[in-house]
């Protein structure tokens, strides 16, 4: 074959026998009907909505242009750009070091440290801002300490604004930033770094004018998912008391207006337009890191690139800033616990009464809560692995038209604010098709918002699976179905487990979606936390809830790393946003 | 008869051709070796020969009965046994299951089933191993046990793709004797893909040279290496000083061509096989390093000629030179008793038996 230009043809794409693809394609036609019906008609009916004039029959862009000329909207929109460069900009601040230290350094308790720091990743938002309110609140914690010390006289405020928001949304979206760069630092072949050594770049010099560029294309696939979190968090501002966000605004707009038609189609209009932000950016981080990938340059990188042994003062520095930054994180789990253990924590720096009362009232008054999210999230895992697994053997091994296509739109499922999945279930399955009057709307809802998180799991897995492990059991006179079943699946259940426990996860703690379609006797956890909290006074039993939750996910984690922990970076590795 | 016979195949990926219509017979019981570059088409075509790539045009015979033109035969229908580049143990199984594997799909008895394990690990020498996982396994150990796993079900075809390349070098040369007592002694048809002449040299009973798609040249490895097609076969397939010149004359009755080159207007040569018979033809006079004599003064007979030491290497078992003649630079393989040094004079005989002639 001509060599010129292309490199050796990739083996393994095994569609060869005719029924074998025609099965192939039913299973491909099948994939694409539940794409069709559970995204791309909803989100279809979301745009039809966001056309609608009220008080009219007619459609038009006339929502759109009112929303670019009203002081009011654009003032949200500015303030959610403003947020998210912010954001960025502070997480990737605080990321670098951290990545670095973690990535090159040869430190005891690494580990333990980069579960810590990566721990907001799999806690809920919420979770985090309810113990950053009882930690840095008015008369949190922080201020008591100060004003009993004499440092202060007034409290300080720490959280309510714009700062606190940055730094609470930061830190949530940290683990991104430190994830890619960490996977962008250890991929990258040592022969660069140490070419620029041999050229006379020493140190920091270094670290800029090459380390860091080779970085970028990693970073990037971070930095997207960073930048785009504030155009889907609703809740955080909300608790915060700051509305003036296109999510929120959104979110008040749709949930509390709903009879208001026009502030309904308002709300609809700035999902619609947050959805293209995100969809537009993450597209365009998906091209410039696929047009750009440094790593596959060279050959041999070693499995960990560059370690350093570092002095013994950079060492003490680099273990005093993963503390303090270990610290924070930790207190979201801590001050949860305190507060969940204890009641009326009021104007005191640490609880004073010890109680299981908060449980008690969670058993007594809302069982129902962990049940329905238990249930919800098994049922949507259950439909997560019956479209997930054929839909990673479609995409990975065969060449079935429109498999690509089908890979796009899941991958694309990751950038949508739950917001918009929320809202637009909502219309689209109340006249017509009237899901949503029955309980599946919410595992389907679940499934739909979460699917990415298996699929790139059992996507990653079947790519480390070398095909010809598949190939030698053809070869011995076994049929395609039957080398799956003893096969591929046997050495593919890590990954699948994984998948399966790390979807779960994200199910479970899942609300931005949730909330738009439960309703009384549907309320799952987060829904609990959210209303309790809503209700105000009952904000021991938010975080009681909220303790729970994390003890839950920390018990599902344990499980992920006894299945093995190494599946998870495959999955998430450069070049692949979350 | 051929056993296995190749009719036009043709196999490309997008726009890349990787196999262009190739034909080729396999006799039975014959080892032949598919050699090249990578990306030759060499795998390509064992892989068709497999089932594993469903070509776009042609048609493979295997023992009679067509395996595309009579309805696409999948791999696991066709009989044949194959060895894989990377092994392809399967990690999750022991040793033994790894290898009665296909045998278990099979209407075999349980009992019969042992026996065959324990004569094809007998054969390869893994006696005692079966109840290992191939992880506990040497490479070259876990390459005995995809041996045994192609073998096991006797099959009419062996397939071999590349299956050496992950040994150790002296692990490999030993077994490429194993391999081949070893599909000798069974009398199994086998293709085996590679791109190490050398192994190929040791291991076939003819060798198909592949470059681009296509099938330059099929012979024994001698044919091969003294009757090479083209300049490409001969520089695959050991060294060779290529000198570039123009057809004088040829004599007639016989395959003796004279040759205008730099630095001679008559250097004879044989045209082995190759047609190159006008006048006036550029060709390349062309003969391995290990042909050309060094003398320290002129004996009598043809294509002598002074030149220049401008390199000496001593490579253990023989001398490497690299000798000026009137600027023309010749790769000289000598033996190791040379007084002369670099700079010396000395004189090559390039020996009209062995310095053929090939086309440009």
């Amino acid at each position: 074959m001509a060599r010129a230009g292309s490199g050796p043809p990739v083996y393994g794409m095994i569609n060869e026998g005719c029924d074998m693809s025609r099965g192939n394609n039913v299973l491909s036609s099948l994939l694409w009907f539940v794409i069709a019906f559970l995204v791309i008609y909803p989100l279809s009916i979301l745009i039809i909505e966001s056309l609608k004039v009220s008080g009219t029959a007619a459609s038009g862009i006339q929502n759109y242009l009112e929303f670019f000329q009203d002081t009011y909207y654009l003032k949200t929109f500015w303030n959610t750009l403003v947020l998210s460069t912010m954001v960025l900009l502070v997480a990737t601040l605080f990321g670098i070091p951290l990545a670095y230290i973690l990535a090159r350094y040869r430190q005891r308790g690494k580990t333990i440290f980069t579960a810590l720091i990566l721990m907001p990743i799999v806690l809920p938002a919420y979770a985090g801002v309810f113990a950053f309110v009882i930690f840095f609140g008015k008369f949190g914690t922080m201020n008591l300490l100060l004003m009993d010390a004499g440092l202060i006289d007034k409290p300080l405020n720490f959280i309510y604004g714009l700062h606190g928001l940055v730094f609470i949304e930061a830190l949530h979206m940290l683990p991104f930033i430190v994830l890619s760069l960490v996977a962008g630092l250890t991929s990258i072949d040592p022969s660069f770094e140490e070419a620029a050594e041999v050229e006379g770049a020493s140190g920091f010099r270094r670290f800029i004018t090459v380390t860091l560029p080779l970085c970028t294309p990693s970073y990037l696939a971070g930095a997207v998912m960073v930048f785009l979190w504030p155009f889907t968090d609703w809740l955080t501002p909300l608790i915060l008391g700051q509305v003036d966000f296109l999510p929120s605004v959104a979110y008040i707009n749709i949930a509390y207006h709903f009879t208001d038609q026009h502030r309904k189609y308002m709300g609809i209009v700035a999902v619609v337009v947050s959805s293209i932000i995100c969809i537009t950016l993450f597209l365009f981080a998906r091209w410039w890191v696929e047009k750009r990938k440094y790593t596959g340059l060279s050959k041999g990188t070693t499995a960990e690139g560059r370690v350093i042994e570092p002095s013994s003062f950079v060492k003490t520095g680099s273990y005093l800033y993963m503390f303090f930054i270990a610290a924070l994180v930790l207190l979201i789990p801590i001050v949860l616990g305190l507060s969940a253990f204890s009641r009326r924590w009021v104007f005191e720096p640490f609880p004073t009464y010890w109680t299981l009362d908060n449980f008690r009232v969670i058993l007594m008054e809302s069982p129902g809560l962990i049940k329905n999210s238990f249930v919800f999230s098994v049922i949507a895992l259950i439909f997560g692995v019956i479209f997930g697994l054929p839909a990673a053997y479609i995409i990975v091994r065969t060449r079935t038209p429109g498999k690509d296509a089908l890979d796009f739109m899941i991958t694309l499922m990751l950038a949508f604010p739950g917001i918009a999945i929320g809202v637009s279930y909502l219309l689209a399955f109340w006249e017509g098709i009237p899901l949503a009057t029955h309980w599946i709307i919410m595992p389907l809802a679940l499934f739909s918002r979460r699917l990415p998180y298996f699929l790139r799991i059992a996507h990653a897995s079947y790519l480390q699976l070398d095909v010809s492990l598949e190939e030698a059991s053809e070869v011995s006179g076994v049929g395609k179905f039957r080398t799956f079943i003893n096969i591929s699946l046997p050495l593919l259940i890590k990954g699948v487990l994984v998948g399966v426990v790390m979807f779960f996860i994200m199910a479970f703690q899942e609300i931005s979606t949730a909330i738009f379609l439960y309703r009384g006797g549907w309320e799952t956890l987060p829904i609990g936390i959210y209303l309790n909290w809503h209700r105000g006074m009952e904000f021991g039993i938010s975080a009681a809830m909220a303790f729970l939750m994390i003890v839950i996910t920390f018990i599902l984690l344990l499980i992920i790393a006894k299945i093995g922990g190494g599946i998870l970076k495959a999955a998430w590795g450069p070049g692949e946003g979350r | 008869m051929a056993f296995i016979e190749i009719r036009n195949l043709f196999k490309r990926y997008k726009k890349v051709t990787a196999v262009n219509r190739i034909r080729l017979e396999v006799k039975k019981g014959e080892l032949l070796t598919l050699l090249g570059p990578s990306g030759c088409g060499k795998t390509t075509t064992l892989r068709c020969i497999a089932g594993l790539e469903k070509p776009e045009e042609g048609d493979i015979i295997i023992d009679g009965k067509p395996m595309i033109s009579g309805g696409f035969v999948p791999p696991s229908k066709r009989g044949i046994g194959m060895m894989f580049q990377n092994y392809a143990v399967w990690p999750h199984m022991k040793v033994y299951s790894n290898i009665v594997y296909g045998l278990r799909l099979q209407n075999i008895s349980r009992q019969s089933i042992k026996e065959k394990a324990k004569d094809v690990l007998e054969l390869v020498g893994l006696q005692g191993l079966d109840d290992r996982y191939p992880g506990q396994l040497s490479g070259g150990q876990q390459q005995r046990v995809a041996l045994a796993r192609a073998l096991i079900r006797n099959p009419k075809v062996l397939l071999l793709d590349e299956p050496l390349s992950n040994l150790d070098a002296k692990l490999r040369e030993k077994m490429r004797f194993e391999i081949k007592s070893l599909v000798k002694r069974m009398g199994i048809t086998s293709v085996y893909v590679t791109h190490d002449q050398a192994e190929a040299m040791v291991i076939s009973d003819r060798i198909v040279v592949m470059e681009k798609g296509n099938i330059v040249q099929i012979g024994s490895p001698r044919e091969i290496y003294e009757k090479p097609a083209s300049r490409f076969v001969a520089d695959f397939i050991g060294a060779m000083n290529f000198i570039p010149g123009e057809v004088v004359s040829v004599l007639p009755g016989s395959d003796e061509v004279y040759v205008r080159t730099e630095f001679s207007d008559k250097l004879l040569c044989r045209s082995a096989g190759v047609d190159v018979t006008t006048p006036g033809q550029k060709v390349y006079a062309s003969i391995r390093p290990e042909d050309v004599e060094v003398f320290s003064e002129p004996p009598a007979g043809e294509n002598l000629f002074k030149g220049v030491i401008a390199n000496k290497a001593y490579l253990g078992n023989f001398l490497f030179l690299f000798v000026n003649i009137n600027g023309t630079t010749i790769r000289v393989q000598a033996p190791h008793q040379l007084p002369q040094e670099e700079g010396h004079e000395i004189v090559l005989s390039l020996n009209p038996q062995k310095c053929i002639v090939l086309p440009e």
